[in-house]
């Protein structure tokens, strides 16, 4: 099958007041649809910025990116925005939803900027926050959940565009294992039952035991690509 | 989007409360502001005008020469004749302006006695104007004076007293003796102290039979402020008429000091409300641009998410927009009220007598037309999107994953 996602000889140099970062060593990868994939990695080891640049949230200083057909690496902002729109869905780290809008605001986020119309993104963010077993908690704000909830609803507004990939950086970091553990079981659910193509960073082991391909990266090079087909 | 915006402004209530009220007094301050200065438009006008005509015509010999035979229109009915031929729904006043000697039994001043005759309306308005006891001397009549109050208090005289003018010199009896039929009331004091009233008849006969030292013309009376292409038109058409003898001005050029206070009300009024408008607005620059640099990681989620250059910007207006238009509500409201409240008319508490010397109107009648409230609405807006400009420029450059790692 053709990859969706595709690196070639990635390479990234932050250069900060004349020091000079290599994040990315020259990377290749491919990632083909379905898969549910853990980028994992010691600190500092590049999983942030690959998956960044992946995303088209950051440009590689050379390489090249593809997202399925369509080259990525070269494009403008505006164009890169329009992008992660209609492609991309992301979870991120931490502070991740906006704080004035309730869960089923937030989790309609995207497909308002796609200009779903509301009775429409209202449903589908709906049936989003159902699929993640959150949906009585549709009309509190943020703050009125816990730090589990609150990356379900940011899996629930990645999912409700339905994007041909998600990303997501450490989405497990600011949670206990018990509750990242859960949140990685319904984002593999959600990858058996739909088919979303999934792939997430992480530092925490345990996790890595319930996906199907681990990318391990050291010093901004792919070290092993692993795939587990026991699990 | 704008529910989000209006969320987002009152995150921060007590900054935007105070941004909010900046914008609210600022749109009242130029709503109450443009009703004043209409009001004392309308009120100089009315000064300017109504004892003195919307025009004026005087002997164009007087020019240069103040002495009181150059002044005279000698062929005053003529002229009258002619002038009232041309110009249809005008109503005239005719005045003889005569430097005479006064006195009472005891005491004598100099003085300008003034013979008038006008239409009936113009009359009434000078008599209610202006008359503070008695009445005017009726018109033709030969033998009643009225006085300024103040002129018959220094000549200390009362109604029914005789009074004698003595106007040497001149081309009539030179002297004559009234009974004081009235107290007049004069804005100004040096004015009140040195003028009486004769009928015109009367004032002819005792100094210049058949003359007067001014015509004045009053357009279309009591239907509002004549536009100035009507008052010049119509001047056009009287000097064309009359001929090189007689000298005719608009109310202007008699009196171009406050023909030049008037003109610099608009201008004058335009630059304040724009300065106030300008404060305003740094406040809501300071507010939005705050809100701004507080919520950064959270532009980068939405930039992340997909949000481009433009939406982001047109987000951060619309936040400005929301929060300048609340306080343009506001301000509206309040405005409105305090125009509302003083529609009957408004007096500077302790300073009628200072107004009234300067030739000020006394009491305003403050209003606002549509078009000034879309005016103040129109500075509003303008204010909402010049504060937004920088701010929404900030966040359309901001770059996602620099965003999200941004330490408020
Ligand atoms: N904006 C930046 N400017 C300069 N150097 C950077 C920047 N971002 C990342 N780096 C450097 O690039 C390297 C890779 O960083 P990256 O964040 O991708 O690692 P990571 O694997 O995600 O680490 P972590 O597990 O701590 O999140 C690190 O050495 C980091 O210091
Ligand atoms: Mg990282």
């Amino acid at each position: 099958m053709k990859p969706i996602l595709r690196a070639v000889r990635l390479t990234k140099v932050y250069e900060n007041e004349g020091v000079k970062t290599p994040a990315l060593q020259g990377v290749d990868l491919e990632v083909a649809p379905g898969e549910f994939t853990a980028v994992a990695g010691p600190s500092g080891s590049g999983k942030s910025t690959l998956l960044h640049i992946l995303g088209c949230l950051d440009t590689p200083t050379a390489g090249e990116t593809w997202l399925g057909e369509r080259r990525t690496d070269q494009l403008d902002d505006v164009a890169r925005a329009h992008l992660r729109l209609r492609e991309i869905g992301f979870v991120f780290q931490a502070y991740n939803l906006i704080p004035v809008l309730t869960v089923l605001e937030n989790a309609a986020f995207v497909l308002e900027l796609q200009g779903v119309p509301k009775k429409v993104r209202h449903e589908r963010a709906m049936a989003a926050l159902e699929a993640l077993g959150i949906a009585d908690l549709a009309h509190r704000r943020p703050n009125q959940l816990s730090g589990g909830q609150q990356q379900r609803v940011a899996v629930a507004r990645a999912l409700a565009a339905e994007p041909r990939v998600v990303l997501a950086d450490e989405p497990t970091a600011n949670l206990d294992s018990k509750t990242g553990l859960a949140l990685i079981e319904l984002m593999k659910k959600l990858n058996a039952e739909r088919g979303v193509t999934f792939l997430f960073s992480t530092h925490d082991p345990r996790l890595l035991a319930h996906v199907k391909r681990i990318i391990r990266l050291e010093d901004g090079r792919v070290v092993a690509d692993e795939r587990v087909d026991a699990a | 989007m704008w529910a989000l915006a209006w969320r987002n402004v009152w995150r921060h209530k007590t900054r935007s409360l105070v941004a909010c009220g900046a914008v609210a007094a600022a749109v009242a301050f130029t709503l109450v502001f443009f009703g004043f200065v209409e009001a004392t438009k309308t009120g100089m006008f009315e000064v300017l005008t109504s004892d003195s005509g919307h025009l004026q015509i005087t002997s164009s010999r007087a020019e240069g020469a103040p002495d009181f035979d150059s002044r005279l229109i000698r062929h005053a009915a003529q002229v009258e004749a002619a002038l009232l031929q041309e110009l249809r729904d005008v109503q005239l006043r005719r005045v003889l302006e005569v430097p005479a000697l006064i006195s009472g039994e005891t005491r004598a001043r100099g003085a300008l006695v003034v013979g008038m005759a006008h239409d009936d309306a113009l009359g009434e308005r000078f008599a209610r104007k202006h008359v503070a006891a008695g009445r005017l001397p009726a018109p033709g009549s030969w033998d009643e004076i009225a006085l300024g109050e103040a002129l018959a208090r220094a000549l200390q005289v009362e109604l029914g007293d005789p009074i004698y003018v003595f106007a040497p010199g001149t081309e009539g009896w030179g002297a004559a003796a009234y009974t004081l039929v009235g107290l007049l009331d004069f804005p100004q004091t040096s004015y009140e102290i040195q003028v009486a009233y004769l009928s015109l008849e009367g004032a002819q006969v005792l100094a210049a039979p058949g003359a007067v030292t001014r015509l004045e013309v009053h357009l279309s009376p009591g239907r509002g402020v004549p536009a100035d292409t009507l008052i010049e038109e119509t001047k056009a058409r009287a000097a064309a008429v009359l001929g090189p003898d007689v000298r005719v001005q608009t109310w202007r050029e008699a009196a171009p000091d406050m023909a030049a206070m008037l003109d610099m009300m608009d201008p004058g009024m335009t630059i304040f409300a724009c300065l106030i408008f300008v404060l305003a607005g740094l406040l809501v620059v300071n507010t939005i641009y705050l809100s701004l640099v507080e919520r950064i990681r959270e532009f980068g989620v939405m930039i992340a998410l997909g949000a481009d250059r433009w939406r982001v910007m047109r987000m951060v207006l619309a936040e400005s927009l929301v929060l300048v238009l609340a306080g343009t509500a506001a301000g509206l409201l309040v405005g409105g009220a305090l125009i509302a409240g003083w529609a009957d008319g408004f007096r500077m508490p302790g300073l009628d007598e200072v107004l009234a010397e300067f030739g000020l109107p006394v009491v305003l009648y403050p209003s606002v037309t549509p078009v000034q409230v879309a005016v103040t609405i129109a500075y509003a807006v303008f204010t909402a999107l010049a504060a937004a400009l920088w701010p929404a420029w900030v966040a359309g450059r901001l770059q996602p994953v620099e965003a999200m790692r941004h330490v408020a």
